[in-house]
This record gives structure tokens, sequence and C-alpha cells, in this order.
């Protein structure tokens, strides 16, 4: 924050944080989904202070170390919420902004403002983080790591990984890249597409580090509640989906509709499916870690259990990473559109359904379809556009298509 | 000579382009591609007319007498008029014996205290607990003060845990509650009161209503049911509860008798009740109480000569006397009724509060008239109608909440009226697509020589797109500031900071303002009036296009205020004409502030006092939209 | 006349023969009459089959063979049900309607929540667990009284043994003692209940007080419902006491709207005869304090403290006692914000808000006595409710006092399986109104655990109040309300309060779109599948479209840039 206009930016974000918000925000379906919505979270600690194991119900599904961080060393009160819920969003602006550095290797550009402001004020992140759900300290988990990744601090960012996992299972579809991050350099090149620099074995040991990690805090996580129920309520939720509550994701709808029998078995091809993009894109994009890192942040907005809004927010954040691919997107006004549609369906559907009692769950569902749609949509574009960049501007007369 | 062997071997070489693709499939594909989308470029201006043409047509169809379908209940436990009602004079006497009280109370003009303690004591006499709510609203026009009369009678062998309200305002309905009374409506519901209690059949609690005022005491006495806050609503709380209400009718009966029961049954912010409950209210007038239906007020002249004529004078007689014009003005008259109240999400009575808290609610209207039918007719409807409320064993729930009614017995499905708006949206969708390729793009016709000779070969290759980089940030910038000065003149409108004219004034010239932000067009670059055209466009289709399944009438409105005008905003060179123009759209924009106050001002207090959001819509969403294609007949070209 | 004498004769041989059995087994019936503030009349029906000696089975001995059971008067068909299933204490009570604490006062009967309630304790063993014989005993009985125990399932079971303390006494058998509650508050009791209840009494409805209980009249009161109570008395045995209390509105059924009422025009009955077997068979009227004066006929066998007695004998006239105010005409009612309500504590529960995703559960407290007042506070809520505690706030006219509720225990729900238990005290300053408020969650459900009729939504079971503690100034009649109903005065029982019950709506799927669902999601999430992988694994080439004698003559020296390798 070297910058007045920036500081500017930051006394802007945190007005917003204190602005009133109305009371709906609280328990608004798209801003926080059943794992990060605030008023659990605060159930889950006045439980757990009065001596109640708030593992043992079936409402608090937090990570015991947000448990045992805002039980004991971050009250959360009317005013320190916002202030560290904006707090994470400027941390992970500022990481997002040092990824941007040093992807152009520039000590300080024009575009630093605006990439900071992109992530601020992205209406994806801001009113998650208006309704203080938790997945805003993931993204700034996510970028944190990222950054560290980056600058080559493998151990750190590994050690931010582990926490991000604690507190939401899929984003391990990142660890890859991460890993191969952590031993390349995060400069563009996806103009001039080369083999993957520097050895995958390296990738080994900071596997076992990760690993390492992951056993310790779950350890302590073990310790703080005492038993291991907390395995089974937070990472089981993201397998076994026990919440149906609707959010602007593709799976709550299928499993209230779901036959109780084919359950498990839709269930895994749900969490399997995740996986399978792992590998093709990390083959595809082995000259650009990050690319590829971005694009499995668009895979999981589009197909994570819980999504909020914050998740596809993240994703449009960081497309502010890779200007060279804008000229190359495939249609980016109807990317836009479909976005502009489902992000006005999205309210008005849900409350349509159950506030005003005049529409059905057909109608929100039919939203969420869009909004995947259009989350779809602008991942596509970024696939495009990152092997299109590679082949540069063509004479006319000349058009580039896959065979 | 050789030029001609030139064309043939051009032709040729086409020729075998055309039939054998060419070398490369890829090619081939593309260029199929690229004479498709060519195509389409070529027909956008037409097909924009088609869609423009056809759903404004469509909305002009309407009222045809060749829409719509017949009603028909959906829910079958609600069994409409199946019921033998016991009502009978001795409770027409009470209720008349109860009127005359009442008319002692307004003769000498009591205080609403007065009246809601004699209306709690006429349900304590009956043994049915009874308190009074007192309640004010501070509005900028000054406080609003009331006392409501509120009763719950238990139902024998009941939970308590559902209800339905019965309820009658002390002000009538006509004339939007200028100082017309419902004297009768309240007292039928008193007499009724100790009628129903006489029977133990109920399966839920009767909760009685008497509100004061016209809409703001039923507005204090539901938000404090259901524990919603209002910041300027001071309120007692209810001393007696009930379980969840599903179904409420409202009684409004201000003459001394009544020829039609009219049927009143739009919402706030435009939501409607489930069809069920109004069909089965219709069926059972008919049946049971045998009294004509009609909807609002609004009588057929072909069946009571003296209703006024709905026919235009100036139309010839021939046509005055055409049974399908007759019908066609019939129902255009409902229609624009309805519209009139939905598009503004104003509640056409007292029911309309409850929509707000998913109550099913509807106003039985007793058209003044000579006669026939009086309190034993009403309370023989009203009667059978709760009995048939009482029957619901779930909350009306089939897809029944979105419908045009055109007629007491003839509706139309959402399918029949929704494209309509929806494709004036997406004309304007695709004018802001085109202008969005037009803003990136530029045909320009090449014409060199030998281009010259192979272009009859190849026609693609005279005219090139030559690309040219958006000012996408600008436009959004415009766009975003627009919409600030939009919110600032709500804060501004709302609380009536100055005067309609001044203020009409700043909020015109405002935007002017904002059209200095982008800096000055780089050569090579689109003018930001272009851009800012495409993005106004498809925003505003998507607001009319997403509106339309919340309020089809404000969709509707939408569509006919923003369709045409914004479309066809374009900057223009001369400065005359881009004054002139931007004079014109901030009229569309902001005129009503100056024309119509009275509106504005009714506009304001149903959000004062009921919350209703189409001023701020206004405001916020419409007014800035407008100020945008002022804008970009204002930006330069 | 001959009949009468062989009906006699046959009366008298059956009594010899029965106290010749009944000599360990006593059978006492009784019934309560109390006319009401508010015109109606409530009538409270009491059977009680002592067996003298008796004691529950422990459940260790469930193994080994149990000793034959020889009745006369205990009803053979649930002794059965008690000895299977080795329940030590039972009570069991089908209510319809909710009791009006505030014109009604408390009732004889504390068990009037609306609906179907039953609580068990039960001692523990290595043999069956407890829960495993609660089943076996809510399916039983919901066998034996035609009513859907079935459903009191572990998703409504809970423990809350603060609140349902044993009201006779608990045998010490090796292992401590158990207790299970549940409620239905949907379940609706009628004469599909009635009709098993009355099989249980020695002399069914033909004789008796019992002949009284005419299903016509019963189920058109305006409350009514039936118990079931068995109990250990450790110096006497074990005791049944069925009961059924019924409030009739004589008002209503009375042309001229007075609130005169007598046994024929209440029950559409007398009693013609005495039941033989009865070790005593009482008519209590509890005579009316009012201004207006009364008359009763017949002339009373005795009155002490305003309570007149009729002793039903084997004598030959029916006893048909009437209540008249002869000098009122059509009954006046009290004005009810006048009159003091009967309860030390009135308590009003509403589920407040609009949206099916959350709503805020409100309870509103008025301490009636002008001396402070401690009450339990008893939640057992289904998962279909989840309270969010840290949102539970106390207000006293206005005035924040978080410090008036202490919570004893809370378990939270477990979705699917489990409710949620909340037992609290409230410390209730002297005449104020305590506001209890805190949000609550409403879940999503899947399709099938919807019930038939979705769009109703879910009975949810009354919370319990239960006043212990009364201010020192408070004089031993500090009550506002008649003692509590007594068994032969043998014991006093706590006074249960049940406030109303709720009825959430939950928001509900289209339950005719699985397919449709199913194939729509699997759709998008394949095209986009398809399309992500068609962009990565498909080589990317560059063709020459636009081939102008120019561009094609460009196209020779055109280099393309190198393209990405698939892999």
């Amino acid at each position: 924050m070297d910058d007045p206009s920036l500081l500017a930016l930051v006394a802007v974000r945190v007005a917003l944080a204190f602005a009133p918000v109305p009371e709906t925000f609280k328990y608004d379906q798209q801003l926080s989904s059943p794992l990060t919505a605030y008023s659990r979270l605060r159930e889950g600690i006045y439980l757990f202070d009065h001596g109640v194991d708030p593992y043992s119900g079936g409402s608090f599904r937090h990570s015991p170390l947000l448990l045992s961080l805002f039980s004991t060393a971050l009250p959360l009160t009317r005013y320190t919420s916002p202030v560290l819920w904006t707090a994470a969003d400027v941390l992970a602006a500022w990481a997002l902004a040092r990824i941007w550095r040093l992807r152009t290797g520039a000590k300080y550009t024009k575009r630093d403002k605006q990439v900071i402001a992109l992530y601020l004020f992205n209406p994806y992140i801001l009113l998650p983080s208006l309704a203080l759900s938790t997945s805003s300290i993931e993204n700034s988990l996510t970028l944190l790591s990222l950054m560290f990744a980056s600058r080559g601090r493998a151990s750190a960012s590994l050690f931010v990984f582990a926490i991000l996992i604690h507190i939401s299972l899929p984003s391990l579809l990142l660890l890859v890249p991460i890993l191969l991050l952590s031993i390349s350099r995060p400069v563009s090149s996806l103009t001039v597409p080369h083999p993957f620099a520097g050895d995958p074995k390296g990738a080994l040991p900071l596997l076992g580090e990760f690993l390492g990690y992951t056993a310790l805090l779950s350890f302590a996580s073990t310790l703080v509640c005492g038993n291991w129920s907390w395995i089974e309520k937070t990472w089981g939720a993201f397998i076994t989906l026990p919440d149906l509550t609707p959010n602007p994701g593709l799976w709550w709808y299928f499993f209230t509709e779901m036959f109780d029998h084919f359950r498990p078995f839709f269930l895994l091809v749900f969490t399997v499916h995740l996986l399978i993009y792992i590998a093709p894109i990390c083959i595809k994009f082995q000259h650009d870690m990050l690319y590829a890192v971005f694009l499995l942040v668009g895979i999981l907005a589009v197909f994570k259990p819980y999504p909020t809004l914050s998740d596809p927010g993240l994703f449009i954040s960081m497309f502010s990473l890779f200007p060279e691919t804008y000229p190359y997107l495939r249609h980016p006004i109807v990317t836009g559109l479909i976005h502009l549609h489902a992000s006005l369906l999205l309210p008005l559907f849900n409350s349509l359904w159950l506030r005003q009692g005049t529409g059905n769950a057909n109608f929100f569902y039919a939203s969420t379809l869009v909004f995947g749609m259009g989350n779809g949509a602008a991942l596509l574009d970024a696939v495009w556009a990152g092997l299109r960049v590679a082949i540069g501007k063509l004479d006319d007369g000349y058009e580039v298509v896959q065979e | 000579m050789p030029t001609i062997l030139q064309k043939l071997a051009g032709v040729a070489t086409a020729l075998r382009q055309r039939l054998r693709g060419g070398d490369d499939p890829n090619a081939t594909r593309i260029r199929r591609r690229q004479v498709l989308t060519n195509k389409l470029w070529k027909g956008l201006p037409f097909i924009r007319l088609v869609l423009f043409l056809v759903g404004y047509l469509w909305m002009l169809a309407l009222p045809s007498s060749q829409f719509g379908q017949r009603i028909y209940i959906d829910e079958n436990a609600l069994q409409p008029a199946q019921v033998h009602t016991y009502w009978n004079w001795n409770d027409v006497h009470r209720a008349d014996r109860i009127l005359e009280d009442l008319e002692q109370l307004r003769d000498r003009n009591a205080t609403n205290d007065e009246i809601a303690r004699y209306s709690v004591g006429v349900f304590e006499k009956l043994g049915i607990p009874a308190r009074t709510q007192r309640y004010s609203f501070d509005t900028l026009g000054g406080a609003i003060n009331g006392t409501n009369a509120y009763a719950v009678m238990a139902a024998p062998r009941a939970s308590g845990a559902e209800a339905i309200i019965i309820s009658a305002s002390w002000l009538s309905r006509t004339g939007e509650g200028d100082e017309t009374l419902n004297l009768r409506g309240v007292a039928i519901v008193l007499s009724l009161a100790g009628y129903l209690k006489k029977y133990s059949l109920w399966a839920k609690d009767l909760v009685f209503v008497i509100s004061d005022g016209y809409l703001d005491g039923m507005q204090a006495f539901i938000t404090t049911y259901h524990g919603l806050p209002q910041a300027n609503l001071h309120t007692e709380p209810l001393e007696l509860s009930s379980g969840v209400v599903w179904t409420a009718i409202n009684v409004d009966y201000p003459g001394h008798s009544f020829s039609h029961l009219g049927i009143f049954f739009e919402g706030l912010n435009g939501r409607l009740p489930n069809q069920d409950l109004m069909n089965s209210v219709g069926v059972i007038s008919r049946h049971t109480g045998g009294v004509p239906v009609v909807v609002y007020d609004d009588l057929d002249p072909r069946e009571t000569p003296s209703a006024p004529t709905v026919v235009p004078s100036w139309m010839p007689e021939g046509l005055k006397n055409n049974g399908d014009v007759q019908e066609y003005a019939m129902r255009a008259k409902v229609i624009s009724r309805h519209v009139n109240y939905q598009a503004r999400g104003a509640a056409s009575g007292v029911h309309g509060l409850l929509h707000q808290f998913r109550i099913d609610a509807l106003t039985v209207y007793a058209v003044p008239a000579t006669g026939p039918h009086g309190f034993y007719a009403l309370g023989k409807i009203l009667e059978s109608s709760l009995r048939t409320m009482n029957n619901l064993l779930e909350r009306l729930h089939a897809s029944f909440f979105f419908f045009l009614l055109v007629r007491p017995e003839i509706f139309m499905k959402i399918g029949m009226y929704l494209p309509s708006a929806i494709l004036v949206g997406t004309s304007m969708l695709f004018s802001g697509l085109g202008e969005w390729v037009n803003a990136g793009w530029l045909l320009t016709s090449v014409s060199l020589e030998d281009e010259e000779k192979s272009e009859k070969a190849r026609p693609r290759s005279v005219e090139k797109w030559v690309s040219r980089d958006r000012p996408v940030l600008d436009a959004v910038t415009v766009m975003i500031a627009t919409h600030a000065i939009g919110y600032v003149f709500w804060e501004a409108v709302s609380r009536r900071l100055a005067h309609p004219a001044i203020l009409f004034l700043i909020f015109a010239a405002a935007p002017l303002l904002v059209a200095r932000l982008p800096q000055p067009t780089r050569p090579g670059s689109a003018p930001v009036s272009a851009v800012l055209k495409a993005l106004n466009l498809c925003f505003t289709s998507a607001v009319i296009s997403i509106t339309a399944v919340l309020n089809f009438s404000l969709a509707a409105a939408l569509a006919v205020f923003m369709g045409i005008p914004l479309t066809l905003a374009s900057p223009s060179p001369r400065l005359p004409s881009r004054i002139g123009k931007y004079a014109l759209y901030s009229i569309l924009a902001l005129g009503w502030l100056v024309f119509c106050p009275e509106d504005t001002g009714k506009a304001l207090w149903n959000w004062e006092v009921l919350r209703v959001w189409f001023a701020p819509f206004v405001c916020v969403v419409y007014v800035p939209l407008v100020l945008q294609s002022a804008l970009v007949c204002w930006l330069p070209s | 006349m001959r009949w009468n004498i062989c009906s006699k004769t046959s009366l008298l041989l059956a009594f010899h023969v029965a106290t010749a059995f009944a000599l360990h087994e006593q059978f006492d019936e009784d019934l309560h009459l109390r006319p009401l503030r508010d015109g109606k009349l409530l009538s409270r029906f009491s059977f009680t089959t002592l067996l003298k000696g008796a004691t529950p089975r422990d459940p260790q001995l469930l193994s080994v063979d149990d000793e034959a059971q020889h009745y006369t008067l205990f009803p053979l068909a649930l002794g059965q049900v008690l000895r299977e299933h080795a329940v030590t204490e039972l009570h069991l009570s089908l209510n319809a309607g909710r009791w009006n604490y505030e014109a009604w006062g408390y009732p004889d009967e504390p068990g009037v929540g609306t609906g179907a309630e039953l609580w068990a304790w039960m001692g523990d063993s290595t043999q069956t667990s407890v829960d495993q014989r609660w089943q076996g005993l809510r399916n039983a009985l919901a066998g034996l009284f035609c009513a859907s125990l079935g459903h009191l399932d572990e998703q409504r079971t809970t423990s809350p043994s603060l609140t349902f303390q044993p009201e006779g006494s608990l045998p010490n058998f090796t292992y401590p003692h158990r207790l299970r509650h549940a409620t239905l508050p949907s379940e609706h009791v009628c004469t599909e209940n009635l009709t098993p209840f009355l099989k249980l009494l020695p002399c069914k409805s033909l004789s008796g007080i019992a002949s009284l209980l005419n299903p016509h009249r019963m189920f058109d009161a305006d409350w009514h419902g039936l118990g079931v109570h068995v109990r250990y008395r450790e110096d006497a045995g074990v005791e049944v006491r069925l009961t059924f209390q019924a409030v009739f509105d004589p008002v209503r059924s009375s042309n001229d709207r007075r609130r005169d009422w007598s046994l024929r025009s209440t029950f559409d009955r007398s009693i013609e005869r005495a039941c033989p077997v009865a070790h005593s068979s009482k008519v209590r009227v509890e005579l009316p304090h009012g201004p207006s004066p009364y008359s009763i006929t017949p002339e009373p066998t005795g009155i002490s403290d305003s309570v007149a007695t009729y002793a039903v004998d084997a004598s030959d006239e029916a006893l048909d006692v009437a209540l008249r105010w002869p000098t009122e005409g059509s009954f006046e009612y009290p004005n009810t914000s006048k009159v003091p309500p009967l309860t030390d504590v009135s308590v009003r529960r509403t589920l407040k808000g609009t949206s099916q995703a959350e709503a805020q559960l409100t309870l509103v407290i008025t301490n009636n006595l002008p001396v402070q007042v401690s009450t339990g506070y008893l939640e057992t809520m289904p998962w279909h409710l989840q309270f969010y505690l840290h949102t539970l706030k106390a207000s006293v006219n206005g005035a924040a006092r978080d410090d008036l509720v202490s919570i004893l225990s809370y378990m939270p729900p477990v979705p699917h399986s489990r409710p949620a238990l909340l037992q609290a005290v409230l410390t209730l300053p002297p005449s104020s109104t305590l506001h209890l408020t805190m949000d609550v969650l409403k879940p999503f459900l899947r399709y099938t655990e919807h019930q038939p009729d979705a769009q109703r939504g879910w009975d949810l079971p009354p919370a319990v109040l239960v006043p212990f503690a009364f201010g020192e100034t408070a004089s031993q009649n500090h009550t506002v309300s008649q003692p509590a109903g007594t068994i032969q005065g043998s014991l006093v029982r706590p006074r249960r309060i049940y406030t109303s019950i709720l009825l959430v709506d939950l928001a509900t799927p289209d339950f005719s779109m699985p397919y449709n669902v199913i194939i729509l999601s699997c759709t998008l999430i394949a095209l986009l599948f398809g399309s992500v992988f068609n962009c990565l694994t498909r080589k990317i080439a560059i063709a020459r479209v636009g081939p102008t004698p120019t561009s094609a003559a460009r196209q020779e020296d055109h280099t393309p840039a190198p393209e990405p390798q698939a892999q």
C-alpha cells in the first residue's frame, strides 16, 4: 500500500464495511452457504464457549481452526467482524497485486490500482464480505498461498494452503499446480509455450511437506474439539452434502430431488468429476502454472459443492492478472450478458420462491442453471484465450481453427 | 481478352471452391460460418423491427376476445359453494342494529379510540377476546395516527396454529381512502363474528380486524402480527395472537345496497393472490349469494344500461354497436386498471397489504347501487367463502399466481401475455449487440483495381471489417455515475428537498457533468457514445425481461416507455439537434416530476408507509437509463 | 319388571364374583365437574385401578419368564404391555384443541398439550436397551389405542428429566431409571381412540360413570383429551389411572345462550346404574362462587368446601345432576381484558417472520403474581426448526435482561435423526412481562422427506413451562388458581403449562421434477465438460480463409506462430 490513492480505495472499502446492510444479507443464500455462514459460525462459537460440542449437532460445519481462532484470539463483535473481513479482503487484494507484479516482473505498474480495485469492489466479492461469509477468508488464503508460491517461498505457500484445505476441502484441486508453481516462475509465458521448466520430481518433497502441515493442523483441530467428529462434520459435508440449503451452485437441487438409492453414486460422480480437470489443465498449461491455477479456480466456481458468489468472484477478479488474453476472449459480451441476467435473476427468484411464495423452487433452480452457464462461458473464454494467445495476431484472411 | 479469361478462371475456381469446399475443410467451415454471420448481420435491422412490431401488437391484442380461457378451480379441497349457509334475517337485523350504533358514532364524529373500543365491546360481549392497537406512522406529510380493533376467536378443538383473517377498514376503498366510510362493511364483520361463534366446525382460528384509516391501519396490524419492524411505525404490541394465516378476505361495503360484487386482488409490489381464491369467491357469489361478479367496479354497459359506456365516443356508430369492439373496450378497461395498479405496485384494496406475508387475500367490494342486494346476500357469500377457506388442508400453492384477469370468468395464463414484453426486450438486446459490433468494427470497403476484378468472383473480399478498440471502461463509468445520480435524485425526491421544477432542472443537467468523465476519444477507437448505447440497451433489455416475471405490468410499461426511444437514441453532429434530443430525453426521464405531481405524491406515500419499491425503482433504474440515452445523444459521435 | 329383577340378580352375582377375585385389586371412579368463568363446563373422568402389592418388572429379569398375570379389574391388555417392556411409570395423553389457561385455569390433569404426548420412566438394563423397549412400548400402545404413536420415533424422542419428574416412586433396580419423552402435535384424538380406551374399564361404558362417555357429545366439546397414567406407589402398588377431560360449552349448545347444564344436556345421558365392582364411585361438582344465585339438583350426598359430592350407588333412579342459574338470562361473558388470568404465569409462543428459510421464535411470558417467579422452560424441537442460541434475547418492557435466562442444558439437533432439547430456567420479575426472542433456521428437506400435504408445513410440539419457585413474600395461597387436581388427596402433581403448538412451513421442491432436474443438471455439466476438453485436447491450427490473391501471395511467406503442442 505505497500509494495515497490505494489508501483511498481501502478507506472506501472500510466505509462500505460499516455501511448499514439490510438484515436479509445475514441469511442470504447467494452470499453465504451453510459452510460459510456467519450466523452458523457465531452459533458454533456460542456452543463451544458454553461447553456444548458444536460438532455434535448438525448446523455447525466450520473448521475447528476458525472455531478456535474466533473463540479465543479474535472475538467476533459488531465492530471487529467487519474490520476482520475487510482486512481479509484487503490482504487478498494486496496478494493479487503482488502476484501481478511478480508476473510482470516490474516493481510497480500502472495497473496495480486497477487490479486492487477490481478485487475490492467486485460485487461478487464485496457482497459476501459484507454478509461476513467466511468464503472471503478462503479467497484471501488462496491468493496468499498463490503469492508465496509465485515468490518461490514454497513452505509458506504450502502452510497457508494447508489451512485453506482445512477450511474448504475442494480447494485441493489447486494442490498440483501450486506445487509446480512454487518450483517454476510465475512470469507470463502464455505467448511462448514451452515444456515445463524445472524438474517435476522436485515437487515430491514439497508434497510431503504439505501432508505434514495438514497432519499437524488436523491434530491441532482434534485437540481443540477433543474428538475426531469434526472431520465428518466439516470435510464430510463437502462429499456427502448433508445440508441442502439452496446456493448458486449445481449440487443442492440435484440432490434434493435425487432418489435415495442413487444418492451415493451421484455424490461419487460429482466429486470425481471435479478431479478430472486437474491433469489436462496442468499438462496443457505446463508453461504457465499460474494460468492453470486460474482455470482450476474457474472450475471450482462452477462445480463446487457449496459455492457462494465469492467463488466466481475470485475467478473474475483473477482475470485482471492476464491482460494479454483479453483480445482473444471468445464471446466476452455474451458471457457478460449471461452473468448480468443471472446475477439479477438469482436474488429475484430466490425471493419469489422463499419470501413472496408466488414462484416455486424451479424458478431459483433455473436461475442457478443460467448462472452456471455464465460461469461456464467465462471458463471457456479463458481456456480458449489462453491457448489462442500463443498464435498472436493474424493477417486478415487467416483464421485459427481446432482440428 | 485476358481479363475475360481471368474472369472465367476466377468463376471456375469460385465454383470449385463452392462445390468441393476448397482445399481445407476447416477453411470451408469458417467460410460458411462467415457467410451465415454476414446474412444475420444484414438481416439484423429487419429482425429487430419484427420483434418490436410483434411485441407491441401483442400488447394491443391482449384485450381481444380471441385471447383468454375460462377460469377453473385447481385446488380440490376448496369445494366452493358446496355448503348450506345458515345466515338468516336475525343476523341481518343484528348487523342493522350494529350499523345504527356505528352511524351514531359517525354522526357525533367519535374519535378513533371510541370506535375501536366500541368494536372491542361488541366482540367481548360475544365472548371473543378482543383488544385495540394504537399506532402512528411518522411521514414527511405529518404523523398518521389511528386505533385498530381486532379479535381472535379460538376455534374449538383446533390447535390454533392456523388462522383466517376477516377484515374491514374504517374507510372504504372508494376514492382510494377519501372520507367515504365503510360502515356496512364493519357492521357485517361484527355481526358475522357473533354468528360464526355459534358453530364448532371451524378448523382454523378466526381473526377479525377492524382496521382504522384506509391502508395504514392494516399495515400497522399485519406488520406487528408478523413481527416485521418498520422504522417509522410506532405501535402497541398485540396482546392476542394466533397462528399462520393462509387466506384472508376483506369486506368493503360503502353504499346502502349493491347490485354487483366487485373483486379487487392486486397486492403491494404487484403481487397477486392465488387465483383459486378469487375463482372460489366468484363461484360462491354467483351460486350461493346469487350476486353477479365483476372485476373491480366496472359494470358492463351491455348488462347494466345505467353503467357508463366504455367505447370511446369518436367511434363510428357501426363500430360502437359491434359486439367485438364492445368486448375489446370492456377488457381493455379492465386490463388498463390492472396495469395501473400493478405497475405502480399499489394495492387495490386493504387486502393487498396481506400479500407481503404470503397471505392470499382479496377484497369483496359491494358495488354501490339502489339494490337489490344487501346484508343478507353478502352474509351468505362471506359465510360460504369462509367455509371454503376453512376447508383448506394446505397453503394454496398450484402455480396460480401469474395471470391476467380480463373478465370475472375469463383469464390469461402467463404464457399468453408474457412474451409481449419479452419480445420488446429481446429486440433491444439485439439492437445492443448490433451497436456493440458497430462500436468494435468498421465496415470499410477497399477499392483497389484488381480487388475490383476479383470482387465479382469473391464478393466477400471487397468490404473489410476493420476492428477498433472500445472504450468500455469509460462507458461503464458513465453508467455507474448516472445511477449514482439516480440514487442522489431518489434521496432528494423522497426527502422532498426542493420544488419539483427545481429538482427537474438540477437532475436534468447533472448528467452533463458525467459527460465530461470519459477522456476525449482516442484516434482509432470507437466513440464512447456507441459503447454507452450498446451497454445501455443491453442493460435495459435485461431489466425489462427480468421485471416481466416479477411484475408484468411494470415490465410492459417499461417496454412502452423505453423500447423505441432508447433504440432511436443517436448522437448528432449539430449542436441544436443535440440540445433538442437531450431535452426530449430528460423530459421522458424526469417529466413526471413536473407533470403528474399527485401520482408522485401517492408513490412516495406508498413508499413511506407501505414500503412499495416503485418510487425508488423509477428513480434509481428508470431515470438513469433514460438519462444515459440522453447522454448518448449528447456525447460526440 | 321381570328383566329388572333378572338384571339385579345377575348384577349381584357379578358383584360377588368380582369381589371374590378383586380382593387385591381396587377400582375407583370419579367424575369432577367444574363450571368455568367463561360459561364453559369442565368435566374430568378418572378411573383408577390399583394392583395392591404389585411391583414393576425389573428389566434385568426380562430374560427369565414373568410370573403369570391374573387380573379381574386391572386392564390385562395394558398390564401385558407394561410387563413386556418393563415400564415403571407411563403417561400417555391424546388431546384435541388448545387449553385456555387464562380462562380455565390449571387443568386437573396437567398433560394438556395439543396432540399426543407419551413419556415413560424405565429401568435401564444390560438385557435390552431402554431405547429398544421404548420403541416396542410405543408400537404396542399405538396398536392398543389405534393412535399413530409409532411416529414418536427417535426424531422426536428426548429425555427432559428435569421437567417430567416421576409422579410415583421408582423401585431401586440394579440400574437407574431413564426417561423417554415424545410428542406428536399433529395427532388428533377421536372415537377410534375412545373405544379401546373404554375396553380397558371393568364396566366398559355399560354402567357407572363411564356410561356418560358418549362419543357424540365428547368429540363435540371445545376441548377434550384422554390420558393413561401408570405409576408405582411404594406403599400401595401399581396404579393405572385412565382419565378423560372435556370442556363443554353449554352456552353454544343452548338456544337462548344460557349456561345452565345437566348431565343429560351435556352428555345426552344420565348415570342409570352404578358399576358393581367399583370400590368408590363419586360425582363431584364444584359449586360456582359468583354473585348470581344458582340451584343444584338433586340434593348432593355431601358438600365440603364448595364441592358437592354425589355417591353413585346401586340405587334405582338414574342420577342426573343439573346446575342452573334461575335468575340470569343469556350468559354475560366476562371482559377478557378486565378479569385476571387464572394461572400464575401466562405464555404466548409465536413464530414471526415471512421467509421460508429463517424465522424468529418469540415467547411472551407474563408473571401474574406480585412476586418473583422462577419457571423451568423446556423446548423439545424436531430438527425441522433449528435454534440460533446465540441470538437468544430476553427483555422486560423494552430493556434487555439477558440475566433472567439461564440455560441448563442444550442438545443441538442432528438433521434427519435427532431433535433439539433445550432446558432453561427463566426468572420472571413480579407482575411483569418477559419477551424472549430467538432466530431460528428452517432446514431444506429432501423431496422424499416431505409429508403428503407438503405445503401445509410441520406441526411443532408445544413448549412446557414449570413454575417452581415463588418469591418469599408470597403467602401459602399465593396462586390465583384452584389447587391442582389431587387423586384421593394423595399427592400434588407439578403444574405444567403447555404453550400452543406451532406450524412451520418449510420450503418445498417441485415434487414432479426429479427426472427433469437430473436431465437438466447433467446436460449442463456434460456440456461444460465437453467443451472444456474439446478446447484442451484438440490441436490448434491456422487456416487460410480469405484466399484473396494478395493474401494468397502473402500466404507463401507467412510463417505461422509456433503452435502450442498438444501433448
